[in-house]
């Protein structure tokens, strides 16, 4: 059984091919990343799952079958610019939202008060949306998420706009969404924010899929192409990396397919004015793993070319 | 369904809790309370409280000729003869008179009288009062009831070239409620339609629209803002006709003309019928529009062009008065976005057959309806196009491929 069942979507705009041949699933319970740059295809796929866009080609199926209306009232959807109505007051645009689906007034009224108090906006009920802040604007449209209390959350860059405090706030909700069993879908750029929720993720690329599967696999599968260095001296252009980069004294560094990281300390070691005081085979991050895929795919393109 | 009833909610409530709603609103009853006081004081102060004098130097003038009331019911001023020019002054400096008229001895050759007073010249109604008092004692010698219309002037009866339709002179509502319906319709449609693209289009910059798709279908969602515009469109006009009304109750405690006024429930009734699918055709027009552009602006530029369509009729305001029965003002009157206006127009003059009421207000529903339907689509199929304005060909294409 699944919640969402995405297969071979693809979406055109013109001659922009938006997503291609897109598949994934998504199960009961879980934290679902839909992970890739600015420009991926994210919210693309995001819209065709909730059936705002419909795919040129694919097939897309929500509670096992077609989106129906009852269906809606079991989905909670945070589009990633904030979608409240700017001009009205927070209060009654939200209780306005969970009405929509499906909640009785009385009833959302009640819920709401808690989740104000939860979000720290208590005090801007009565204030009109556009005077709130961009963080307390993505707030509020979280609110207007979770009101209604859905099976399934599809949240695109639920951490835009917020400072850390409320970053670390709304990753505590999701976890606890987690615990209770509603499944989520969650779509960011910025990989960090999100992997350590992740139960699985699809990484996306130029509109196709380019990683797939659980985070933990993918990571031990990854393992061995990362290394963390620290020393003195040049840890550029090394033979076998892809990408290294220099952070706070430390050097991370992204290796090739089928580098062997001994070959690399080898390399490190032949140099002059070198000096290693750290050597460590690094446990890559979901960022490092999408350069490595995507720079992978780009030399093998390239070689078929 | 009830989703369509929340949204009819949201959207009266969001529309009419705007400034701009209630400035719109408002200020047609205020000009209706200001002209009525205005008219009020203006009737009141006609007249003035004291008598008017007259010195009379051609002997024909007496006190005891009574003056029949005046147009307003209400008793005429009293009038005073005063032995000549030196006690006139001195009353009216005395300030026992408001003015005073002299009347010479050759008044009946030459028609010439003075009228002398301070500071203030009596109102018109005064000196009305003092035509009539010269005119009883000119007729003294005729029937009280030929002075009596000589006093009051003819009763005019207006009849159209075609002789299809009549208005009697103290029944001028009649001819100004066709005008007055008129206008409002613009200016409500006009109104209503900015409301609903703006509605529309700030929900696709906002990306509200995201969310409310995602909550209900859009047939619900259209025909709720439908239904909330039309709400609204309602309440003006019922806040417009309420004040008209009491406007006309008040005003008629004060002048007799309007207590003459009948008004015409039947051009009302035939508004009543026509206003709100000529509203649902508005609204699902604008719907076409914000579906298709991709900002407001856009937006506008086209329903200025739509709003047209509305208001063609006023071109052809001379046509409906010279030849109301023309085969051009009957296809006006068929025609769903003009129907409205071109009727109430021809309503000042003429009757408008039974059967071309009936025609167009049907095609006017069934107009409303599939504009409405076909805005639902529009709207849908814009969303699939999202940040992209659609071009009429692609639209025209996509309607006839896409599915519903």
């Amino acid at each position: 059984m699944t919640t969402v069942q995405v297969s071979h979507v693809s979406k055109s705009f013109g001659n922009v091919k938006a997503v291609q041949d897109v598949s994934f699933e998504v199960y009961p319970g879980e934290v679902f990343g839909l992970l890739g740059p600015n420009g991926a295809g994210k919210t693309t796929t995001i819209r065709m799952i909730l059936d705002i866009f419909r795919p040129d080609g694919g097939e897309v199926t929500i509670f096992d079958g077609k989106l129906t209306e009852e269906k809606k009232n079991r989905i909670g959807y945070m589009p990633e610019e904030r979608g409240l109505y700017k001009d009205l007051k927070l209060e009654p645009t939200l209780i306005f939202l969970a009405t929509l689906k499906g909640l009785d007034e009385a009833t959302a009224r009640a819920r709401l008060g808690s989740w104000l108090e939860r979000f720290d906006l208590q005090d801007y009920r009565q204030q009109k949306v556009q005077n709130l802040s961009k963080g307390m604007q993505q707030k509020a449209q979280l609110i207007a998420t979770l009101l209604h209390d859905p099976d399934l959350l599809v949240v695109d860059e639920p951490f835009a706009g917020l400072d850390p405090l409320n970053t670390r706030l709304v990753k505590d909700i999701i976890e606890e969404l987690r615990q209770q069993g509603k499944t989520v879908i969650m779509s960011a750029h910025q990989m960090h924010q999100v992997e350590a929720l992740c139960n699985r993720i699809v990484l996306i690329d130029h509109g196709r899929n380019v990683l797939y599967g659980e985070v933990d696999k993918i990571k031990r599968d990854f393992a061995g192409n990362a290394l963390t260095i620290e020393g003195q001296g040049d840890f550029t252009n090394l033979p076998g990396v892809l990408e290294a980069r220099h952070h706070n004294g430390t050097w991370s560094l992204t290796l090739g397919t089928g580098v062997d990281s001994q070959d690399v300390l080898r390399a490190i070691m032949r140099r002059d004015g070198v000096k290693l005081e750290r050597f460590e085979i690094a446990e890559p991050s979901l960022e490092d793993i999408f350069v490595t895929v995507v720079q992978r795919a780009e030399q093998e393109e390239a070689t078929y070319a | 369904m009830h989703s369509l009833w929340l949204i009819a909610k949201h959207e009266y409530l969001k529309i009419v809790q705007k400034k701009s709603f209630l400035v719109g609103t408002l200020w047609m009853p205020a000009m209706i309370i200001i002209v009525m006081v205005v008219s009020i004081l203006a009737t009141l102060g006609q007249r003035g409280s004291l008598p008017l004098g007259y010195v009379d130097y051609t002997g024909l003038l007496r006190d005891t000729v009574t003056l029949p009331s005046g147009e307003d019911g209400r008793a005429p001023v009293a009038i005073q003869a005063l032995p000549d020019e030196d006690a006139a002054r001195a009353a009216l400096e005395a300030g026992e008179i408001q003015a005073y008229y002299v009347v010479p001895a050759d008044y009946v050759q030459s028609g010439n009288v003075q009228l002398v007073y301070l500071n203030r010249r009596p109102g018109e109604v005064a000196q009305d009062d003092f035509r009539s008092f010269l005119c009883a004692n000119l007729l003294v010698e005729h029937p009280a009831d030929i002075q009596q219309r000589m006093v009051e002037g003819a009763s005019i009866t207006f009849r159209s070239s075609d002789g299809s339709q009549e208005i009697e002179s103290g029944n001028v509502l009649d001819f100004m409620v066709p005008y007055i319906t008129t206008f409002f319709f613009i200016f409500a449609v006009m109104n209503s339609g900015s409301y609903m693209l703006q509605a529309i289009t700030d929900e696709k910059e906002n990306r509200t629209i995201e969310v409310l798709a995602t909550s209900v279908r859009p047939g619900e969602l259209i025909g709720g803002k439908a239904v909330g515009l039309m709400s609204v469109g309602l309440t003006q006009l019922g806040i417009w006709l309420l004040t008209g009304v009491l406007a006309l109750f008040v005003a008629s405690f004060f002048m007799t003309e309007v207590q003459e006024v009948r008004i015409p429930w039947a051009l009302l009734g035939v508004v009543a019928l026509f206003f709100l699918p000529a509203y649902a055709l508005t609204a699902g027009m604008m719907t076409a529009v914000g579906g298709m552009v991709s900002d407001l602006r856009q937006g506008q530029q086209i329903t200025g062009i739509l709003n047209m369509f509305f208001v063609l009729p006023l071109f052809f305001i001379t046509l409906i008065m010279a030849k109301p029965n023309s085969p051009l003002i009957v296809a006006l009157t068929l025609f769903p976005t003009t129907a409205f206006v071109t009727i109430t127009m021809r309503w000042a003059v003429t009757t408008v057959p039974l059967w071309q009421l009936g025609l167009s207000w049907v095609l006017l529903v069934a107009s409303a309806t599939a504009s409405v339907r076909v805005a639902t689509r529009i709207f849908r199929l814009g969303m699939l196009h999202y940040g992209q304005s659609l071009r009429v060909k692609t639209l025209i294409t996509l309607l006839r491929t896409e599915r519903p």
